[in-house]
């Protein structure tokens, strides 16, 4: 019997700003403008939305939302600390509300001054989620992403024979998607050489291995599927959508493997909800804080073999035309850093064929993922229903 | 009124904030010892110290001194530094260690360079006393 949720929810409106380098607006500015934007190519007014998933910790509360967007009645308001992770698993909460009739349509929304205000490593270790890293790790000299998830990524080189020309092929791959989007902070070509040549952050990640500091906001509408399919847009249902948290979840160093993200809990309840697995996949929006995380999901999410991350991303395979096309708006390497909302939003573009440039040929059906904290994570598989 | 400009404070060191848990590890390694926890009722080890047995839900745990060896499970070099403290020492290997014991250490590992490297080289713990409160760890090559 299909899950109870498979396509009970679409993806029914979407919106981002600019994405920049330097911004005075504030977070909850940004965060509100993509709202807005959202609403209003869902074809609603705000006055439609009972439901609001504020990225957490960040710009707006619920709070704000109602006072800003003159909320009637909201029947739902939720946090999803899951850092990277929390806009897709989002949707899966957001899905189970339109899906009973807690809500007809939820906004899930982020806001960020990444750049311009407070940057992102400073503010991590005032989660609770880092609460583990604060005490143990930063006093040794460990405490950002790039430093706590390097040492996975040395390890699979090490276990596997992945090389910086794997990752640069990630990282030259999405540069090259960022230039066809065009709402992009990063967006002159990059070769392969100036990645090897960036920099070194914390071994093995290089400067253009790692995502951007960026400003700008994003906001997607999820909303019951039969209703959304009289909304303006082409229908977008989601198939499947799962969370999943990995062992030691506050702390990477405690983990018996450390290649075990969340996904691996996640992929297997969220193909099964979708009833579809990889083959199945026309485009991918893979979560890519860095190169290596991009190249490790693939290998869990079942494109290759754990060990096959490396040699399966190169050739062309996941650029535009190849066999699996991945972050094909530039993602957070390129794009922009609003903790992979953005990646919802492409996939949804490319289902609706409205992804310009970048627009994967008759695509069906996609996939997007979130990956977060200290190793969380979250995929969602969406179709063209129109 | 006019306020001149303060100089910028030197960088401070990140330092651990032990909890009710964690205190006996911390005051472990201010005298020289790694204390680890164990449930009292299963004998299970667990790092980093937190309240309850995950295998046996039980709530009672002591702390017992463990052996300073392990071998390399991983490790990362640090070049950028994120905290300006650390700039001094950058570049810096970070090595995480599988202990004798059954836990993890991560900690500096001194005295080597990353080229030489290898999963499962063996390591020993040392101590870096940082304050009369606080002592870290960090590794040597054993």
């Amino acid at each position: 019997m299909a899950h109870a949720l498979r396509e009970k929810a679409a993806v029914s409106g979407i919106g981002e700003t600019a994405y920049t380098r330097g911004t005075t607006k504030s977070g909850l500015a940004l965060q509100l403008e993509a709202s807005l934007k959202a609403i209003a190519d869902a074809g609603l007014s705000p006055r439609d939305i009972d439901g609001v998933v504020p990225y957490f910790p960040g710009a707006g509360i619920a709070e704000d939302f109602i006072a800003n967007l003159g909320l009637p009645d909201l029947t739902l308001s939720l946090f999803v600390p899951m850092g990277g992770a929390t806009c897709v698993a989002a949707m899966q909460s957001a899905a189970m509300a339109v899906a009973t009739g807690v809500c007809r349509n939820v906004l899930i929304s982020v806001g960020r001054t990444g750049y311009s205000g407070a940057r992102v490593s400073t503010r991590l270790q005032q989660f609770p989620q880092f609460a583990l890293a604060a005490e143990f790790e930063a006093p040794i000299g460990m405490f950002a992403p790039a430093q706590l998830y390097a040492q996975g990524a040395r390890r699979h080189m090490e276990l596997y024979g992945t090389t910086a020309r794997h990752f640069a092929e990630v990282a030259v791959t999405t540069r090259r998607h960022a230039i066809l989007n065009g709402n992009v902070v990063m967006n002159k070509p990059l070769t392969v050489e100036e990645h090897h040549a960036s920099r070194m952050i914390s071994d093995p990640f290089r400067l253009f291995d790692c995502s951007l500091e960026s400003d700008g906001g994003a906001a997607i509408v999820i909303s019951a599927a039969d209703r959304a399919r009289d909304l303006k847009k082409p229908l977008v249902t989601i198939m499947g959508v799962a969370e999943g948290h990995p062992e030691s979840p506050a702390s990477i160093a405690q983990r018996p493997d450390l290649l075990d993200f969340g996904l691996v809990k996640a992929a297997s309840r969220g193909y099964d909800m979708a009833g579809a697995g990889p083959k199945d996949i026309d485009v991918a929006e893979i979560y890519d804080c860095f190169t290596f995380t991009v190249l490790r999901q693939l290998e869990i999410l079942g494109f290759c073999k754990t060990g096959e991350g490396g040699p399966f991303v190169m050739d062309g395979r996941i650029g535009l035309g190849g066999e699996l096309p991945i972050n094909t708006h530039g993602g957070l390497l390129s794009q922009g850093h609003v903790v992979g909302l953005n990646h919802v939003i492409e996939l949804t573009r490319q289902l609706r064929r409205e992804a310009g440039k970048a627009q994967v040929k008759d695509a069906e059906v996609g996939l997007v993922t979130g990956y977060g904290d200290m190793g969380d994570g979250s995929l969602a598989i969406l179709r063209r229903a129109a | 009124m006019t306020t001149a400009p303060q100089p910028a404070p030197p960088p401070e060191r990140p330092m651990p904030a032990p909890t009710r848990e964690s205190q006996p590890y911390w005051d472990g390694l201010r005298e020289g010892r790694l204390m680890l926890q164990h449930c009292a009722s299963c004998g299970k080890v667990r790092h980093y110290p937190r309240p309850v047995c995950p295998h046996c839900f039980s709530m009672e745990s002591e702390f017992k001194p463990a052996s300073l060896t392990g071998k390399l499970h991983t490790w990362t070099v640090c070049h950028h530094p994120f905290n300006f403290f650390f700039k001094a020492q950058a570049p810096y290997i970070v090595a995480l260690v599988d202990m004798e014991a059954g836990v993890r250490i991560n900690a500096p590992l001194r005295g080597v360079e990353a080229s030489q490297l290898k999963i499962g080289q063996p390591v020993k713990l040392q101590f870096e006393p940082v304050t009369k409160d606080v002592t870290l760890p960090y590794f040597a090559i054993a």
